[in-house]
């Protein structure tokens, strides 16, 4: 008994769902003043059937907003996953929704918050003004989760979060706008920018590797693997790509392989802690394309040599969270 | 259409075009001006709408032009209705709507996510819905009396009708149309045909070709009309003529009751406003009566007669009037004049040049009742008794499906009185001496057949028949659609709510019901948008009940979980059942994912017999 009432309950907090906002949009308040002006016509001149076209009309209207309402009520937004990015990439934020009702939903523009936006509009959280729009989605099946994917401009090294999500929806007459928000917790983390004028610092105390190693590495041609980001973009395969649109990285083997430490130490003529992490960043990639091993050793951290896509991404990691 | 072919609008920086634009609005505006003298009435008004609508559609710009355009176009759909508002327009209008509709969806899906099929479907589907609410709002909705403001002179189009004016020589176009003039609900009997004499106005002067009704003058005052004989208690809905006169069966009794409405001295009911919306009223008739028997006002205009014209029938008078001075006889003779001489009753008698009716009587001697009345009347006045021509209509065919009965222009009819001395008026149709069958059996029945059918239909007596009954109930249709829908204003509303139980419905009332009716109806038709559409694959709904039926113990399945994991889960809480949850599974996956080989017949049973019990867990 008490497990059917509280599957009530439950089904009852589910239907009620979040709360989603719904506003007449500027046409939609012009087709009210239309069927007020149709109004005052059928009464003017008595006419029956312009009283009924106006009730209809009208009747329609209210519809439209429980329609456009329907259009949006029922869809979940389920997780956010990113992949790491380079600092000054865009963070293609892969979003998952969900849409549970029985009805296929229909042009749905997803927005997230852009705090640079000012504005003295006492509407403007209404109007969604300080939203930018990302993506339409254009058609969510009954029943079925999606996934949709948004870019959104990385600001700085660190974890960077999704913040509030915006969906919005016109359809399907445009006389109503509803929109509902979505907090998300998931984040992206975004490597420091890999820039930096400094040479490999080759010369320390593990330099038991032959000066060269990375130029030869380089033209040892060994195949394609799939482009992921944060590959340095010179080792795009450009000519495949333009054969059958898909990026590969041309993967080089080293013949030689050797060992080298980068150390925070290595980056102290950088004044900047950002340019220092950015230097190492450009070294950790440019070790890995040459096959090195490499061990990165941060203040706070220290990690031991290895190399791989694995180990690149921890270093890189450990660089885009480090705080000193 | 720019859009559609992708063909790049002018850009706004050509200045040129913007003022052809501009010219071609000026100076559509001045010939629409020119053509209407104004440009806020009906007419002039519902022009300038179609030019800004055509105008507007060819350069629609941008989302806010399209938007405008879908709602001028509502809007000119109810302008439409100011010219007609019949069952077949209103149906046409019903599915302009579903486009205009239909239109709006389109351009909210400039991607065309949505086909053509479905746009139309979602249009139709929410018009449908609507038709609810719209009828809450019909029927509980305060009606407000129009006019609010003055209504252009264009209001109302010119209608057919019987005038207060008659000229021989010219065909009446009446006897032709067969539209409806009135349409008349008798609460007991109806009376036979050869009574049913509908007054209208009645005309007295004459310049030798036309008569026209006696002018308002002081002297006119209510005339004393003593009725006996059966009551006949009936509701008059008439059709919009534009002129200020009812019609009632002679003499109706209850005059009170019909607003807005006086006799005048010669008992035609005058309304106060020009009708041009149907209205409806209830009288009460006897069709025995004696009108003004002791004395008129008017005698000496009922005796008028040009200077120096009809000089041949004033003749015959005269003649009449040497074997005879008493009037019963005099009016007896002249019907025997009719009858017997060589007369015919015919509905397209010969153009009547010169003296009219010197020319009728002496020459041509075919006609119909307006040439018989206007004769008559003269030989009496002749002959010196007073006598006057009262138009109207006269029969009318009973519907046999709504039992209407049907007043047609067809049967517009004019006849005469004339004032014996302590009879008073009493009313002489000369047609019925000529044309029997045309009191008798009404109009519709002394007509050629080509008249009475079109031209396909009248070739058979069988045919005619058919059509006959076919106009019948499409008339059934129509006056219900008037009665109820059209004629639906202040006072039938307050009539109809009344009726329905409310005690003096004001417009409190009405906005109170309104709004909890509106509500109730809104909320049950949102709840069948919210639930009504169950998943339509019948192999997922029957699977779904296996969930539904495993939810009672608590075992949800959740949106990650695959049939088969799900199976795994709940083989371990239901140890007893892992069989048939097995069988059930299995078919689920075989009928949806691939192996075709087993059917749905299987699962539905399987999932019948699965019955867990609470005690087995």
């Amino acid at each position: 008994m008490t497990a059917t009432l509280s599957q009530l309950f439950k089904k009852f907090n589910q239907l009620r769902g979040r709360r989603v906002f719904i506003l007449p949009t500027r046409f939609g308040i012009l087709y009210a003043a239309f069927l007020f002006l149709i109004l005052l016509a059928a009464i003017n001149y008595s006419n029956s059937l312009g009283h009924i076209l106006c009730f209809l009309l009208a009747s329609m209207g209210v519809l439209a907003m429980h329609y456009t309402y329907n259009n949006l009520a029922k869809i979940e937004f389920l997780s956010a996953h990113a992949d790491p990015v380079f600092c000054g990439q865009d963070i293609q934020f892969k979003l998952l929704f969900d849409n549970q009702s029985n009805n296929d939903c229909y042009l749905i523009d997803v927005a997230t918050k852009q705090n640079t936006l000012k504005s003295w509009n006492p509407f403007k959280n209404i109007t969604g003004f300080n939203y930018q729009s990302h993506h339409l989605i254009e058609q969510l099946s009954a029943q079925q989760q999606q996934r949709h994917t948004i870019a959104i401009s990385s600001k700085k090294r660190g974890k960077q979060a999704l913040e509030q999500i915006r969906i919005a929806s016109r359809f399907p007459f445009g006389l109503f706008d509803t929109w509902t928000y979505f907090t998300s917790n998931d984040k992206a983390i975004v490597y420091p920018q890999a820039v930096g004028d400094l040479p490999l610092p080759i010369s320390n105390e593990q330099g038991q590797y032959i000066v060269g190693a990375k130029t030869k590495g380089l033209d040892d041609f060994s195949g394609f693997n799939p482009y992921r980001s944060g590959d340095p973009i010179h080792a795009i395969a450009w000519k495949a790509a333009a054969r059958d649109d898909v990026l590969r990285t041309k993967q080089f083997s080293s013949a030689v392989s050797g060992n080298i430490h980068l150390s925070w130490q290595d980056t102290a003529q950088l004044k900047d802690i950002e340019d220092r992490l950015s230097q190492l960043c450009l070294w950790i990639i440019e070790c890995e394309t040459a096959g090195l091993n490499y061990a990165l050793a941060l203040p706070t951290e220290l990690i031991d040599y290895s190399h791989g896509h694995s180990h690149q991404q921890h270093c890189l990691t450990a660089l885009a969270l480090y705080e000193h | 259409m720019a859009i559609k072919y992708h063909w790049p609008l002018p850009s706004r920086q050509y200045k040129s075009l913007i003022a052809l634009q501009i010219l071609i609005a000026l100076a559509t505006g001045f010939l629409l001006f020119n053509s209407y003298g104004n440009l806020i009435g009906r007419d002039a008004g519902t022009a300038l709408l179609v030019v800004m609508l055509g105008l507007k559609v060819i350069e629609i710009r941008n989302e806010r032009d399209y938007y405008l355009s879908c709602f001028l176009g509502y809007f000119l759909v109810a302008t439409n209705f100011l010219y007609s508002q019949s069952i077949a327009t209103a149906s046409l209008m019903f599915i302009v709507v579903i486009l205009m509709t239909n239109c709006l969806i389109s351009v909210n899906d400039n991607n065309q996510v949505l086909s053509k099929q479905k746009q139309l479907k979602m249009a139709s589907k929410l018009l449908l819905q609507s038709i609810p609410l719209m009828l809450v709002l019909f029927v509980f909705f305060p009606r407000i009396a129009g006019p609010l403001w003055g209504l252009p002179q264009d209001a109302h189009t010119a209608k057919t009708g019987i005038d207060n004016k008659m000229t021989l020589g010219r065909i009446s176009q009446l006897i032709q149309s067969d539209a409806v003039a009135f349409r008349v609900k008798f609460d007991n009997e109806i009376p036979p045909s050869a009574e049913r004499y509908w007054r209208g106005p009645v005309l007295w002067e004459t310049d030798g070709t036309t008569w026209t009704e006696l002018q308002f003058n002081s002297k006119n005052k209510k005339p004393t009309i003593t009725s006996s004989g059966q009551a006949y208690p009936y509701t008059i809905t008439l059709e919009p003529h534009d002129k200020h006169w009812i019609f009632a069966l002679d003499f109706p009794t209850n005059l009170a009751k019909v607003q807005k409405t006086i006799q005048t001295h010669d008992g035609k009911l005058q309304s106060i406003k020009p009708i041009n919306q149907r209205v409806q009223y209830k009288l009460i008739s006897h069709t025995q009566f004696e009108f003004n028997a002791n004395n008129d006002t008017h005698l000496d205009r009922a005796l008028q007669l040009p200077e120096g014209q009809h000089a041949r029938t004033k003749q015959l008078a005269q003649q009449w009037l040497q074997i005879s001075s008493d009037p019963q006889q005099l009016i007896q003779r002249a019907l025997q004049h009719f009858n017997q001489q060589n007369f015919f009753y015919t509905l397209s008698p010969s153009v009547l040049t010169g003296d009219t009716i010197d020319n009728f009587l002496f020459e041509s001697r075919r006609g119909f009742c307006e040439h018989y009345a206007a004769s008559f009347t003269v030989l009496m006045r002749a002959a010196g008794i007073p006598t006057r021509i009262v138009t109207g209509y006269q029969g009318g065919d009973i519907n046999p499906v709504d039992d209407y009965l049907i007043v047609r222009q067809q049967d517009a009819h004019a006849w005469t009185e004339v004032w014996l001395a302590g009879q008073g008026w009493i009313r002489v149709d000369p047609t019925a001496a000529v044309a029997q069958d045309r009191i008798e059996l009404g109009m519709d029945n002394i007509m050629p057949s080509a008249m009475r059918a079109p031209l396909f239909f009248a070739s058979s007596s069988q045919l005619i028949d058919a059509w006959q009954s076919i106009r019948n109930n499409w008339d059934a249709i129509n006056n219900a659609w008037n009665r109820s829908i059209l004629a639906y204003g202040p006072e039938l509303q307050k009539l109809f709510l009344s009726s329905l139980g409310m005690t003096s419905p004001d417009w409190q009332k009405m906005t109170i019901y309104l709004v909890v009716l509106f509500n109730l109806v809104l909320l049950i038709i949102v709840a069948f948008m919210l639930y009504n559409k169950k998943n339509n694959d019948p192999i997922v709904a029957t699977y779904q009940q296996f969930c539904k039926k495993l939810a009672r113990f608590d075992i949800k399945r959740d949106n990650h979980e695959g049939p088969l994991s799900f199976a795994n889960k709940t083989k371990t809480l239901l140890p007893h059942y892992q069989a048939n949850i097995e069988t059930i599974t299995q078919l689920y996956i075989d009928l949806r994912y691939g192996r075709q080989q087993s059917s749905l017949n299987d699962l539905k049973q399987a999932v019948k017999q699965f019955k867990p019990k609470k005690t087995m867990k």
